[in-house]
């Protein structure tokens, strides 16, 4: 029967269609992860993390300052994007569970996640750095917060919501107040999923650029400062990538390697942890 | 508000907290559009909305400021960007959800999650290191030597292969939202009930008529929103276009060219702006790119959601 | 094993047929014989875990959708043996009907659900579709329900309809055999009377074999039952017989109630 055949030839075309486009996708993937890695190593070396940059065209130094700033970046807007993360998260998935603003504040959370993080960059500019008439680490760390927040949010509110409602009960039924269930009973059971969530907010800002480009700016001092303009790894790699000396070059695919592999690691774990997780 | 009446007062002081930092979203999403408003206003007085748009000078000397390059460099990247990852992004979910075999899915998946985790800068980087130079040296002159004789299709390869053009950095963009696509397809693809594909293979249909007919309009609703979603990321990226555009503001026909995007601009321009007019014109785009890609993603989201309805029904 | 002459027409004859399932060494199926009469409906019965609906999904060769499960043995249809190799699935399918435990609507329109089958063997002609999508919705005795209605979606039918919708469009192809794997498991009392009555009468035209959980429908819609107890065929025979007078202790035993 002939249309049998070709209804099998044309299946396996299709098929063999989209065999190659899954090879295609991971031909990028190892293409790129091994450039970064070949590019990445040869460049690595400990005055990297030890010296600051030596002055425009002139060979060695290294990006003390830029790990420095990157860090203490991060870390605030941690402190700053965690907690209003986990709060709000809980705000909407325990007190006003089920109500328009809990679902009001869930779906804009979600579509910020996604918004343009450069947008994000020109309005911190506006509130943060064009009053103040210069650049700064504060201004950078709220920018990544203000990322964070959405994200943290989106994960505790669905960490939250895994709970059964029933554990909630069953600590009612002792009479604890909702704090009290919330804090030692909600948060306990949640407690993994949240974890998880926040490592991958800060994995996910920690390799933000276009925010910090005119918050935090750069700054080719060492500085602990947050008030001045604070050298980043991303807004480095941006800077030196685009420059003219080779050696900026090296440099910048070093950073590039300690960024992606720092990522690719922190995503396999996270991604184990909750595996293991959620099969026990 | 009565729930919160009748709360002892820890829980009254502590949905209090947490309420203002749940209220913390709304806040910032309508102070940044406020912000950026005001911000914008001297560009929105000097130029109005459409002369705005549709003018193509941006000329910081003569303080002249138009949208229409960035905006079309942001169109032509995302269109051109979208239309490499669809086929390739729904083509891997195939492959992973219907082909593969089962001790291969996983860590593919993973994989192709990993790709989605990578920043963009890095993308960014590559390009300009990597990419560039192969797409001047070998793929640009190769479609050159196909398409440059034929009419109108070769107006789109015209020019010297630099690399660094609209081309190369849609194909970045590409590389970088397949992931996403594929991942959210995946997952849609994944929810289409087992014995719903059986029944169709029970009618004697071939696998990939399964797909066909069965998987794929069973997901088009979670595939819609990848898509849309995927729009709404591209629209916006920085560092994966930043390093491989040019940042040139024109409008031109031939993919072989530079050219500038909204975000591109405010990249390379932002700090460097001058005058006040100039400020206000850069925010003028944030702004414009802010609605838009918040527009795409409500779009996307409300397409998810009715995908998250119609497979609990 | 069956007590007394027949002249019945065998259609399907299962010879000391095993299954195996992907990585598993023990049987679950062991050593099955049973014959499959043409236009009559045989009932599979058991216990779950017994393996009825696996033997359901043997005859349409289901378990090759899965890779590793192996068959042992031979299923004869018209003499001849559907599990070797040369065996072309989609003809096979396309002989062997199926229905399943829960309506299985695709997500197209009413007639677009009932053409399928007809679109995949090569049929374009519009008039002649529309004659056999609406032969196959009477035989399903759902045509005066929706014929008004066929660009509609199908998933907008009740459950009781698309469960006949899915018989439709089962019918549609026109196969020897129909199988059921209780197909009136997530229906209501009134749409699994309807579907118990669309299943006698379609015996005229195709040879049936159902899987169910209720014996009581085993008793009403079936010729002949088979009752199957942990992978194995512990009785075959006429279904009165089965359930007025059983020759083996367990058969007893689960028709009375007394396990399962």
């Amino acid at each position: 029967m002939d249309l049998k055949r070709r209804r099998k030839i044309q299946g396996q075309i299709a098929l063999m269609l989209s065999t190659l486009a899954a090879l295609s996708g991971l031909f990028w993937l190892v293409f790129i992860i091994f450039d970064v890695l070949r590019h990445g190593i040869t460049a690595l070396n400990l005055d990297l993390f030890l010296e600051d940059p030596a002055p425009p065209g002139v060979p060695g130094g290294g990006l003390r300052n830029a790990f420095v700033g990157h860090f203490l970046i991060t870390s605030v807007a941690t402190i700053i994007g965690v907690p209003i993360g986990v709060l709000g998260g809980t705000f909407i998935a325990e007190y006003a569970r089920g109500t328009k603003f809990a679902r009001l504040v869930s779906v804009l959370s979600d579509i910020m996640v996604s918004v343009p993080s450069i947008v994000v960059g020109t309005f911190i500019y506006a509130i943060l750095v064009k009053p103040f008439g210069h650049f700064s680490g504060w201004a950078g760390a709220t920018a990544l917060a203000f990322i964070m927040i959405p994200v943290v949010l989106r994960t505790t509110e669905d960490m939250l919501k895994l709970v059964p409602w029933t554990l909630r009960e069953a600590a009612f039924a002792l009479g604890a107040s909702y704090f009290h269930v919330i804090k030692d009973v909600v948060y306990r059971a949640a407690a993994t999923g949240i974890l998880t969530g926040i490592i991958l907010a800060i994995a996910r800002v920690s390799g933000e650029t276009a925010p910090l480009l005119f918050t935090s700016f750069n700054n080719s001092y060492f500085t602990l400062d947050m008030s001045e303009p604070m050298a980043s790894l991303t807004v480095t790699i941006f800077n030196y990538a685009m420059g003219p000396y080779e050696d900026w070059h090296e440099k910048a695919w070093a950073a590039a390697f300690i960024i992606t592999v720092g990522i690719l690691i922190i995503t396999l774990i996270t991604r184990s942890i909750i595996q293991w997780r959620y099969k026990n | 508000m009565r729930r919160f009446l009748n709360l002892p007062a820890v829980d009254l002081i502590f949905a209090l907290v947490s309420f203002s930092a749940a209220f913390t979203v709304l806040i910032l999403i309508l102070s940044t559009i406020l912000v950026l408003y005001n911000e914008s206003s001297l560009a929105i007085h000097r130029f109005g909305l459409l002369n705005f748009i549709f003018t193509v000078d941006w000329d910081p000397v003569k303080e002249v400021f138009g949208a229409a390059a960035s905006l079309y460099g942001t169109l032509i990247t995302t269109v051109l960007a979208l239309s490499i990852a669809i086929p390739v992004s729904i083509g891997i979910a195939i492959f992973l959800t219907e082909i593969s075999p089962h001790l291969l899915r996983t860590p593919i998946g993973i994989a192709i999650e990993m790709l989605a985790a990578i920043p963009s800068i890095i993308y960014g980087m590559w390009g300009l290191f990597t990419l560039a130079p192969i797409m001047a040296d070998y793929i640009e002159p190769a479609l050159q030597k196909v398409f440059g004789d034929i009419p109108l299709i070769g107006k789109l390869f015209e020019g010297t292969p630099m690399g660094v053009d609209l081309l190369t950095a849609s194909i970045i963009l590409s590389i970088m939202i397949t992931p996403f696509i594929a991942s959210i397809s995946r997952d849609a693809f994944n929810l289409t009930p087992d014995l719903v594909k059986e029944s169709a293979y029970a009618l004697g249909a071939t696998k990939w008529e399964v797909i066909r007919d069965v998987v794929i309009p069973y997901s088009k609703l979670g595939v819609y929103g990848g898509i849309v979603l995927a729009l709404g990321r591209a629209l916006g990226e920085t560092m994966a276009v930043a390093f491989v555009l040019g940042n040139k503001h024109q409008i031109t026909i031939s993919l072989l060219d530079a050219a500038a995007t909204i975000t591109v601009t405010l990249a390379n321009e932002f700090t460097e702006a001058d005058t006040d007019i100039y400020l206000s014109s850069l925010f003028y785009l944030a702004l414009i790119l802010f609605v838009l890609s918040f527009t795409v993603l409500a779009v996307a989201k409300f397409f998810l959601l009715r995908a998250e309805k119609h497979y609990q029904r | 094993m069956v007590n007394g002459k027949t002249d019945e027409k065998v259609k399907i004859d299962v010879k000391d047929f095993s299954f195996y399932y992907a990585k598993s060494d023990k049987p679950a199926l062991k050593n099955i014989n049973m014959p499959v009469y043409e236009n009559r409906i045989t009932a599979l019965i058991g216990p779950s875990g017994c393996g009825k609906t696996t033997l359901l999904r043997s005859f349409n060769r289901m378990h090759d959708l899965y890779p590793g499960n192996r068959y042992e043995g031979q299923i004869l249809m018209d003499g001849k043996n559907i599990l070797s190799d040369d065996i072309d699935l989609i003809d096979l399918r396309s002989r062997v009907g199926m229905v399943f435990q829960k309506p299985t609507p695709f997500p197209m329109s009413i007639f677009d659900n009932v053409a399928y089958g007809l679109k995949l063997r090569g049929i374009k002609n519009r008039s002649e579709l529309e004659g056999r999508v609406e032969k196959a919705l009477k035989q399903a005795a759902l045509w005066d329900e929706v014929k008004d209605r066929l660009k509609d979606s199908a998933s907008g039918l009740s459950g009781g309809q698309q469960q006949r919708l899915v018989i439709a469009r089962a019918l549609a192809v026109e196969p020897e055999v129909l199988l059921f794997d209780e197909p009136t498991s997530a229906l209501d009392p009134i749409s699994t009377s309807k579907i118990e009555e669309l299943v006698v009468s379609l015996k005229e035209s195709v040879t049936i074999i159902i899987v169910t959980h209720n014996m009581q429908q085993a008793a009403r819609v079936s010729d002949y039952t088979a009752f199957m107890y942990l992978g194995e065929l512990i009785e075959f025979n006429k279904t009165d017989i089965i359930f007025t007078s059983p020759q083996k202790k367990l058969t007893e035993d689960y028709i009375t109630g007394r396990f399962g």
